[in-house]
């Protein structure tokens, strides 16, 4: 018994320093990011600020429009994670409980999208968006001027569908009973009723697990948004905080509350719904 | 529940050679229900991944101006051009020098860890999430803490190592320092989502056997050696091929902390050429070929996980 409760100590002690270590830089930016500037500069550096500086995080939003970035990223997270949830039901829907004749080849079509890396796709991407006909001062053949970028579309759009939601949906719809779809559909219900009001409302893991990935996968894009925005009033947290970086080396407090704005909703948007991050993370296994 | 037997019977009846009236239209209006669901998804797939994907092979082998916007055939042109770049091939050393140091240390960490979670503990949940956390937070803005703390003068690093009378270097401006640096990042970064495959891997390995070791009297790492390792084999394939291809497409804690491919192009990677050569050049068909070779090197790593996989679960 006594060697038991020892293991578990033993347990317990390599986790909380294995843990501490892995939460060292979050600690780390939260403290520096209420340093005052003297602080920061002070040899040997301090571990604590001298005088916890609150007044920093105003000071760096006035500093630059981190507001406004901020503000960006969260319309394009919730943008992209409704239309991925809206387009991926309807779709897995249809590809697990209608048959129809190619359904096996659309369903292995998505499958083979989803294992297209990023560095296959992104150049013709931002040709495409570059090209929209009429947009952007763009003529009928998409010539002549910026077609989508620099828009709210280019930012919304083109990331705005993941197959891997519709497939994880589609495993889901495929799981249900098949009396369910049968007796809704002898009470006269039409397939999109059956879809919207019977079925869907029984996947409701699949959806917690695929908003909170989409959402995440969102706030946290850098590639596309530094491609296709230049205006500022347009970037996303991630791009406008690489920028002022580039800019301002040596704000490193201002630098640190920009950072702290950046990571810390998905922080705690993780710690409330872990359970359905953990489930759609390893199940998935990808990004 | 009547009405579901019926239902039931009549759907067998369906199958039969001559299906009734009713049932040809109720299948005719369900189809065009799917097409109308499917739709939009489909357009949006082949019109953002589909044509990308077709245009990025087309494109390697021809010359595209972008500005006159004419189109030509090329053949290899495209990658001769491209292999004869020393920095484009340095990249690709380089990305190979990252994942070789990155994926195998994140994964024996990984499963060290995962295995230490998957005991009946008080907090497990909060030791998950520590793990898990540098996964799910944004790799900028992570990114530019460590830059803070591999500051050479103020920086958390170098005030350690001063304290056990090491000077430290000057970490991401030294040539020979900024790519273990970058890898360091990535393998804190890392560690999170291999742990929670192998923590679901584990939670299907069979209790009993445990049991039989217990009676054994084997010891715990005896029992991690002989029957947990041996277990999570095909969980082991699947975190590598996921990691690698992974790996080969760092990006974003590259172009962060090392700007411009590092300090005397050392830490430059196949994804941050491709970015220069599209981005900065405006060399389509170029960044096109090196795509290429980024996928080729990719579809190659998933073809030997595959092998390796399927022989595995051939022999079990």
């Amino acid at each position: 018994m006594k060697r038991k409760v020892d293991a578990r100590w033993v347990l317990h002690l390599l986790l909380g320093v294995g843990g501490l270590i892995m939460i060292v830089p979050f600690v780390w930016m939260i403290l520096t990011s209420l340093k005052s500037r003297a602080d920061i500069a002070a040899y040997p550096p301090n571990l604590l600020p001298d005088e916890w500086v609150w007044s920093n995080y105003q000071a760096a939003l006035d500093y630059a429009p981190f507001g406004t970035y901020f503000r960006n990223s969260l319309l394009i997270a919730i943008g992209h994670t409704v239309i991925n949830l809206m387009l991926a039901t309807m779709a897995g829907y249809a590809l697990a409980r209608v048959p129809f004749r190619g359904r096996t080849v659309v369903f292995m079509a998505v499958l083979a999208m989803m294992m297209i890396p990023t560095y296959t796709k992104i150049v013709p991407q931002y040709l495409i968006a570059k090209g929209m006909p009429f947009f952007g001062g763009n003529d009928y053949l998409g010539r002549g001027g910026y077609g989508w970028l620099d828009s709210w579309w280019v930012l919304i759009v083109p990331g705005a569908l993941t197959p891997f939601a519709i497939f994880l949906f589609r495993q889901f719809y495929l799981s249900l009973p098949r009396e369910l779809e049968e007796a809704a559909r002898i009470d006269g219900m039409g397939e999109f009723g059956i879809f919207a009001r019977v079925m869907t409302p029984l996947v409701k893991p699949a959806i917690a697990t695929v908003a909170l990935v989409t959402f995440e996968n969102s706030w946290n894009n850098f590639l596309w948004p530094l491609l296709v925005t230049t205006r500022d009033d347009l970037r996303v947290i991630q791009v406008g905080l690489a920028a002022f970086q580039l800019a301002e080396r040596t704000e490193w407090s201002y630098l640190m509350a920009g950072s702290t704005l950046a990571t810390v909703p998905m922080i705690v948007l993780f710690l409330f719904a872990q359970r359905y991050f953990v489930q759609g993370f390893a199940t998935a296994g990808i990004k | 529940m009547t009405s579901t037997l019926e239902s039931v019977s009549v759907a067998s009846a369906s199958r039969a050679p001559r299906p009734p009236r009713r049932r040809r239209k109720l299948g005719a209006e369900r189809r065009r229900a799917a097409y109308l669901m499917l739709a939009p998804s489909v357009i949006h797939l082949i019109w953002w991944i589909g044509i990308p994907v077709v245009a990025t092979f087309g494109l390697a082998f021809t010359n595209y101006d972008v500005i006159a916007g004419t189109v030509e055939w090329a053949g290899l042109d495209n990658f001769r051009e491209i292999f004869a770049d020393d920095i484009w091939n340095l990249s690709i050393w380089h990305t190979v020098v990252f994942t070789f140091f990155t994926v195998p240390v994140a994964m024996v960490i990984a499963v060290i860890i995962a295995v230490l979670l998957n005991q009946r503990i008080k907090a497990l949940a909060w030791y998950r999430a520590a793990f898990f956390m540098p996964h799910i937070t944004a790799t900028v803005a992570i990114a530019l803490v460590w830059m803070w703390m591999f500051e050479p003068n103020l920086g958390l690093f170098n005030l350690l190592l001063d304290w056990v009378g090491v000077n430290g270097p000057a970490w991401l401006s030294d040539p020979d320092w900024a790519m273990p640096a970058v890898i360091l990042v990535s393998i804190w970064k890392g560690i999170g989502l291999k742990m929670l495959i192998y923590l679901a891997a584990l939670q299907n390995i069979p209790h009993d056997l445990y049991e039989a070791a217990d009676i054994d009297g084997a010891s715990g790492v005896r029992k991690f050696f002989a029957i947990t390792l041996p277990m999570l084999r095909p969980a082991t394939f699947f975190v590598f091929i996921v990691s690698m291809i992974d790996a080969f497409q760092v990006f974003d804690q590259v172009y962060v902390l090392t700007p411009d491919g590092g300090p005397a192009n050392s830490t430059t990677v196949m994804t941050y050429e491709i970015y220069r050569t599209a981005f900065g050049e405006f060399d389509i068909s170029a960044a096109c070929a090196q795509s290429v070779v980024l996928f080729a090197f990719l579809l190659v790593l998933t073809v030997i996980g595959r092998r390796l996989t399927g022989k595995d679960g051939d022999e079990a």
